[in-house]
């Protein structure tokens, strides 16, 4: 390869991991961060709907 | 009638911002694919040191200097800081809400946007990090705009321990509250510091003029598209959170029946 070329290029490829490295691991974080909140919902949606049915039923024995 | 007013105006799981959040989370990731493939198809490569011999002809253009692939980092590092600072000037704005009500939604408000605010920073930090070990050949330094912004991060790290410690509610909000407008202050410091101290290495872009057409545009599309996707992860996180609560309350009135 020309030398000139290959000095132009020579950081390119050293950097490269570093790169990746980053946008990888960034959208890990945001990702992890989504995925714990759309767990946590659907299990609170779950517990909510659970204590309404218990609700519902204290009602219909109260009466 | 008053009280039924002042409720309404209370931020709420289910208000019109839940409606658009789902879109605006979904926009955001679209906007930020399109950056991403944008800082490497579209915006140009940044120059480096000068190379010695003649300049060769690359893509039609003659190229003297080395080009440097690491500041491909720099689209999505900014938006991810500039981010953090935005869900901070929230944080800040509800924690003073609450020490003018005391009402305990705005603590909550508050909690959600630090917590945003927290995921934004961690990711400033790995995407900076990484640049700075390639560029700097050091994986930290007492550069005044990393030191600023390491000291924003223990700041919102002790809002989070401090809210672990103290378990009587109102005397958590109000220590929580001090703290997030003490993260508000530094907000400016840490922005404003490379400017302040002109010996800081790290770079002043828009100040130096660095940015080119192609450039800002990709910057402009990352940082839409973070914005997004941080407003639709508060209200996500915000609606899952009042959620927990009335769950909460609701088990304490069946168990006082």
């Amino acid at each position: 390869m020309n030398p000139v070329l290959a000095e132009i290029y020579s950081t390119i490829l050293p950097s490269a991991p570093y790169i990746v490295a980053a946008y990888a691991l960034m959208w890990l974080v945001l990702l992890i961060y989504v995925v714990m909140i759309v767990r946590n919902l659907k299990k609170t949606e779950a517990q909510m709907s659970i204590l309404e049915e218990q609700v519902a039923e204290l009602r219909v024995r109260s009466k | 009638m008053a009280n039924a007013k002042k409720s309404q105006a209370l931020p709420e799981g289910g208000q019109w911002p839940d409606t658009i959040a789902f879109w605006a989370t979904l926009a955001g990731a679209v906007l930020t694919t399109i950056g991403f493939l944008m800082a490497f198809f579209y915006a140009g490569p940044v120059n480096g040191a000068t190379v010695d011999g003649l300049p060769e002809m690359i893509g039609g253009q003659m190229v003297s200097s080395k080009l440097l692939l690491s500041q491909k980092i720099f689209y999505f590092h900014m938006p991810v800081a500039i981010v953090s600072f935005a869900a901070l000037a929230f944080a800040g704005y509800y924690s003073i809400r609450f020490l003018m009500t005391k009402n305990q939604r705005y603590d909550t408000c508050a909690k959600v946007a630090m917590e945003i605010s927290l995921v934004f920073v961690i990711c400033t930090m790995i995407t900076g990090d990484l640049w700075t070990r390639f560029e700097w050949g050091v994986w930290w330094t007492w550069d005044p705009r990393l030191t600023t912004y390491l000291i924003l991060m223990l700041i919102i790290i002790a809002y989070f321990v401090l809210r672990n410690f103290i378990d009587e509610p109102e005397r958590r909000s109000v220590y929580s509250a001090v703290i997030s407008i003490i993260a508000l202050v530094d907000v400016p410091i840490c922005l404003m510091i490379t400017r302040m101290i002109p010996s800081s290495i790290h770079p002043v872009v828009l100040r130096e003029g660095g940015m080119t057409g192609d450039m800002g545009m990709t910057v402009g599309v990352c940082m839409i598209g973070m914005i997004l996707l941080g407003f639709g992860m508060y209200r996500l996180r915000f609606r899952q959170v009042r959620l927990a609560q009335r769950v909460q309350a609701l088990k304490d009135e069946l168990e006082e029946n």
